[in-house]
């Protein structure tokens, strides 16, 4: 009973963490001044915040088919999260710039 | 149903009003921005809907849509960047 218990507070805890992170970075992708600036607020929401969400599955059922898949869809925005970011930047410059080595 | 699990998605969906207002007031830049933002969030809140309703043919969805994303944000991205 008590496991059980712990188990839920733990999860409500890492539930709690993944909205407040992706509510803060929300309010970053509205309020920061140009497109660069708010680039950055889209990593926590894109690794951040699956990260907690993950674990609070895990804690929640244990090691179980939906674990493996919330960990699957994890793995995918962790190897994509950064190549768009960086092709996003560079478009961006390329965009302003002409070129992004400029 | 697992509550927390819903609420935490009802949350993030309205965490991501900020993100939509950029999305849709922004310039072509920032769109796309945003729109990564939206994307990746749809990803947790289809998984957190998945889990809150205990079906596990659901949980094939933000599987799908991480991937999918990936493909998506890079066309946009090389659109806006050669041809917008």
């Amino acid at each position: 009973m008590t496991a059980v218990i712990v188990k839920e507070v733990i999860s409500d805890v890492l539930l709690g963490l993944a909205v407040v992170i992706v509510a803060g970075a929300s309010l970053g992708v509205l309020l920061m001044r140009d497109a660069c600036q708010k680039l950055h607020f889209v990593t926590p929401a894109a690794l951040v915040a699956p990260v907690l969400v993950a674990l609070a599955v895990l804690v929640q059922m244990g090691w179980y088919e939906n674990t493996g898949e919330t960990c699957l869809a994890l793995f995918f925005m962790v190897i994509a999260g950064p190549y768009l970011s960086h092709a996003t930047m560079r478009a961006i410059r390329v965009r302003e710039k002409g070129d992004w080595r400029a | 149903m697992t509550l927390a699990f819903a609420a935490a998605a009802v949350a993030m969906l309205v965490a991501m009003i900020p993100a939509g207002i950029a999305l849709c007031r922004g310039d072509l830049a920032v769109a796309v921005v945003a729109y990564e933002f939206i994307s990746a969030v749809v990803v947790i809140v289809l998984a957190l809907l998945a889990q809150a309703f205990q079906r596990s043919s659901l949980f094939e969805l933000p599987v799908l849509l991480a991937v999918l994303m990936f493909g998506s944000g890079l066309v946009f991205v090389r659109a806006m960047e050669r041809w917008l």
